[in-house]
């Protein structure tokens, strides 16, 4: 989080300052790349196709950090959602190896050897049900409110908390299965 | 919640102030279960700064930001005027109503300088209040002496009113001009309106130097008097006396 030099640079960056607008994706591109890591296995196109409309919609934006990282995380849900149909209409295209991760648990013997690195942590969670992961990475990594969430994902800020707090108890038994925590 | 791993709690419903504080990244008491603190360091290693080959595609994207960044692609009222882009059903209309009014426009100011057709001027002279149409006699002067259509003005004397045949001839020979004449008679009354005539025309319309012709006109013929219409030569003497004896008839004297 950029904190309160956020307006600064996001006017830098509306008025065409590049240095800004890379500040911008500095701060923001690793919680998307984990994000869309979780949702989509094509998680670096998506990521360049979010930036670019983000890009294009960068001059009429208005708001704060946490009203940007909302559009952002938006604009990547919506592009996700895109490749993911674009995908199904192709049921000839292998599927990615990280999709085939996705269906299973990891081996706690593999992820007991690794530290406790993002990768590993973002395996973990990809083990989830997908509602409860993708609740899981817009509260904890992009920083989003439950609010925000709710909008994002199409349901209620309670029900976005009850969710949230299910998938953590889950996520605590599967660490604690695996060894990642110790 | 059945099979939670979390030691002393039978039930999930009492870690939910612990997991929102884990949510909002805000720090665990110190009391709190080692699971819950396990747990809050893997979200906070997942939360952290960016790993190698996560920023791989920075060039592209801000190459992308040069691209738009413009002065024409990066301003807000540019990205507006491009969603706002008329239809093309609108823009036909448009280019429609703007010839109609095109069209329009040039039939009046054709009108009111008096170059449409005769009925159609006398049409426009009844609706639009545009000059009448001229008369044959003006139509074959003009054709005659190649001028454009556009009338002169004639009501400045300065100007030069429109030379011709009728107006200069002397008053008394029997012709009374045409009607649409009469403003430009009356005036130049009482101001020679011959000599006014003349005297201003070798300046607006200059005539091109003789030349040496095959053809010479004959002797008698002069510039200044070409316009006057007012013979001359040795056939005819200008006169303002309204009466002209016949030949053969006797003198005038001779009648009183």
């Amino acid at each position: 989080m950029i904190g309160a030099g956020f307006s600064l640079t996001l006017a830098s960056a509306q008025g065409g300052d590049e240095i800004a607008f890379a500040c911008l994706f500095r701060d923001v591109q690793p919680a998307l790349l984990r994000y869309l890591h979780v949702i989509t296995p094509e998680a670096e196109d998506v990521a360049g196709e979010t930036w670019l409309q983000v890009v294009k919609g960068l001059p009429g934006f208005r708001g704060g950090e946490e009203a940007f990282r909302a559009w952002l995380f938006t604009i990547a849900r919506h592009r996700a959602v895109d490749a993911g149909r674009f995908r199904s209409r192709r049921p000839d295209v292998p599927l990615a190896t990280e999709t085939l991760e996705q269906q299973t648990t990891p081996d706690a013997a593999e992820l007991a050897l690794e530290a406790i690195s993002t990768r590993s942590v973002v395996a973990l969670i990809k083990s989830l049900p997908r509602d409860q992961a993708e609740i899981i990475m817009l509260r904890v990594v992009a920083g989003l409110d439950a609010a925000d969430v709710a909008r994002i994902v199409g349901k209620t800020p309670g029900a976005v908390r009850v969710t949230a707090h299910r998938a953590l108890r889950r996520l605590a038994d599967l660490a604690e299965r695996a060894g990642v925590t110790h | 919640m059945p099979g939670f791993p979390f030691p002393g709690r039978p039930g999930g419903e009492h870690d939910e102030p612990l997991l929102d504080m884990i949510i909002a990244r805000r720090a665990l008491p110190p009391d709190a279960p080692e699971p819950m603190h396990d747990l809050a360091r893997m979200l906070a290693a997942l939360a952290g700064p960016a790993e190698p080959g996560e920023l791989a595609g920075e060039a592209a994207v801000r190459a992308a930001f040069s691209r738009a960044a413009s002065p024409v692609g990066i301003s807000p009222a540019a990205w507006r005027l491009g969603r706002r882009r008329r239809p093309a059903r609108y823009r036909a209309r448009l280019a429609t109503a703007l010839i109609v009014v095109a069209a329009g426009l040039g039939s009046v100011l054709a009108a009111y300088t008096d170059v449409l057709p005769g009925p159609v001027q006398q049409l426009a002279h009844v609706t639009v209040a545009a000059p009448a149409p001229p008369s044959p006699a003006r139509h074959s002067r003009r054709a005659s002496r190649g001028w454009s259509a556009t009338p002169r003005p004639s009501s400045s004397p300065a100007s030069g009113p429109a030379p011709s045949t009728a107006q200069a001839q002397p008053a008394g020979r029997g012709e009374s001009p045409k009607p649409s004449y009469k403003p430009l008679l009356s005036g130049s009354a009482g101001r020679h309106p011959t000599g006014v005539a003349c005297g201003v025309i070798p300046q607006r319309w200059p005539s091109p130097p003789p030349k040496a012709s095959a053809h010479p006109s004959p002797p008698w013929w002069s510039e200044g008097e070409k316009c006057t219409g007012i013979p001359s030569g040795p056939k005819a003497a200008p006169t303002l006396d309204p009466y002209v004896p016949l030949p053969g008839s006797g003198p005038r004297g001779g009648r009183a």
